[in-house]
């Protein structure tokens, strides 16, 4: 068992599939950006909250000194050039013990979150799965077994009812020195275990519109 | 590793501003502001602002700057950081050491600071801080690595040169300049020091 040393919520890119012109995290979905959503479910459970920053910066650092006092913005100067797996690396940088590490454009339900947060102080390393459905699905395959979900490959191509979800729980230095993308550097690691979120992804246009009916879905007063 | 913690006095480890507290004080809040402003803002160097400030506060008496200087509240969880690693945290400021005695003493930790002296009653200066010297000068003290903490466009040649540099906003909004300059930014005093304790 042990405890998450930390959080942190990679938020730099651009967003260029949806084309909004802001850092996807500033979304607001029911009048509650993902950010606050993120930040709201991860704060009763962690010490520390990371924001990986870079593109349109400023717009994360003021929504933050007015909102999120507490958390930790650090800066990622090379965001047009490095993907994830870099924001990542970065924002754990200085963090010993376990890390969960996110994407910053994901509205997850807080209950499933609190699950996954809870499941991934017994695991070294927890991998965040949901129902695949997103356009671009990095596609998951498991053995099912009663009691766990292992997962053996990742695949753009074959099909599975599993999608990778942007979520993993591990070490600080998991994504260290790591160039291809996150699902990429986990793939060494293989079989691991997986666990199911319940989520929706702000990659596109059409997962806006799905995003907004699924946090419909959510209990009122998370919203 | 062997890590030296460099903070900015004013706005960083002070909950407000000491120049224009004393300013406050002395009537001449305004004049002091606008200066000030100016450079945070990198309108002007730091070392014109400081000599303009300077003129117009050294004909107060210094035991009296010092007396509402020994009263200026400071951020409680960076007092403290400070306080439990005194041997390897430093101040680096461009404020007059004659003037910031009283809450560098009560830090207990190395100052380098802007320095004056008395000549019969006047005050005088002596040298303006440079803060990438400081760094050079910690640095050689054997540190093999540099950590700092500012806010202001004054501090940027500090941050720059420190290994891990962190914007703090716990009072405004860090200068444009600074925030570039830095790895981190940060708006609170103990999230500050939880990443402190974590290099």
């Amino acid at each position: 068992m042990q405890n998450i040393a930390g959080v942190v919520i990679a938020a730099a890119g651009m967003g260029t599939r949806i084309g909004l012109g802001m850092p996807k995290c500033m979304i607001e979905i029911d009048g509650k950006t993902i950010l606050t959503r993120l930040i709201d479910a991860l704060r009763p459970h962690v010490p520390l909250i990371n924001i990986v920053i870079g593109y349109r910066e400023e717009m994360i650092i003021e929504y933050c000194a007015r909102n999120h006092r507490d958390v930790v913005l650090v800066r990622n100067e090379k965001y047009r050039s490095t993907n994830t797996a870099y924001s990542f690396s970065k924002g754990a940088e200085h963090i010993s013990g376990k890390v969960i590490y996110l994407d910053g454009d994901l509205l997850i339900s807080p209950k499933s979150l609190t699950d996954f947060i809870l499941a991934s102080c017994d695991k070294e390393i927890l991998i965040g799965l949901t129902e695949a459905k997103s356009e671009n699905a990095v596609f998951a395959h498991c053995q099912e077994s009663s009691e766990k979900l292992l997962i053996s490959g990742f695949s753009r191509i074959r099909p599975s009812r599993f999608e990778w979800a942007n979520v993993v729980s591990g070490p600080s230095n998991l994504m260290s020195g790591a160039t291809g993308y996150v699902f990429e550097r986990l793939i060494e690691r293989l079989p691991l275990e997986g666990k199911m979120l319940e989520l929706a992804e702000v990659d596109t246009a059409a997962d806006l519109t799905a995003a907004r009916s699924f946090a419909r879905l959510l209990p009122s007063g998370v919203k | 590793m062997k890590t030296a913690f460099c903070f900015d006095l004013d706005g960083t480890v002070t909950t407000t501003e000491i120049l224009p507290c004393i300013a406050s004080e002395l009537g001449v809040a305004d004049e002091i502001a606008t200066l000030t402003r100016a450079t945070m803002d990198g309108l002007i160097s730091f070392e014109a602002s400081f000599r303009l400030r300077y003129l117009i506060l050294s004909r107060v008496n210094v035991s009296r700057i010092r007396s509402i200087v020994a009263e200026i509240p400071v951020d409680d969880a960076i007092f403290n950081f400070i306080r439990e690693h005194k041997d390897d945290s430093f101040i680096i400021t461009g404020n007059l050491d004659l003037w910031i005695e009283p809450i560098c003493t009560l830090c207990g930790c190395k100052v380098f600071s802007s320095e004056g002296f008395l000549d019969e009653d006047v005050l005088k200066l002596k040298k303006i801080i440079n803060k990438a010297d400081a760094v050079m000068n910690i640095r050689s003290m054997g540190y093999e690595r540099v950590v700092a903490v500012g806010d202001g466009a004054n501090d940027v040649p500090m941050l720059s040169t420190a290994d891990i540099s962190l914007a703090f906003g716990g009072v405004h909004a860090p200068a444009v300049a600074a925030k570039e300059a830095s790895d981190y930014i940060i708006h609170e005093g103990h999230a500050l020091c939880k990443i402190l304790r974590g290099l």
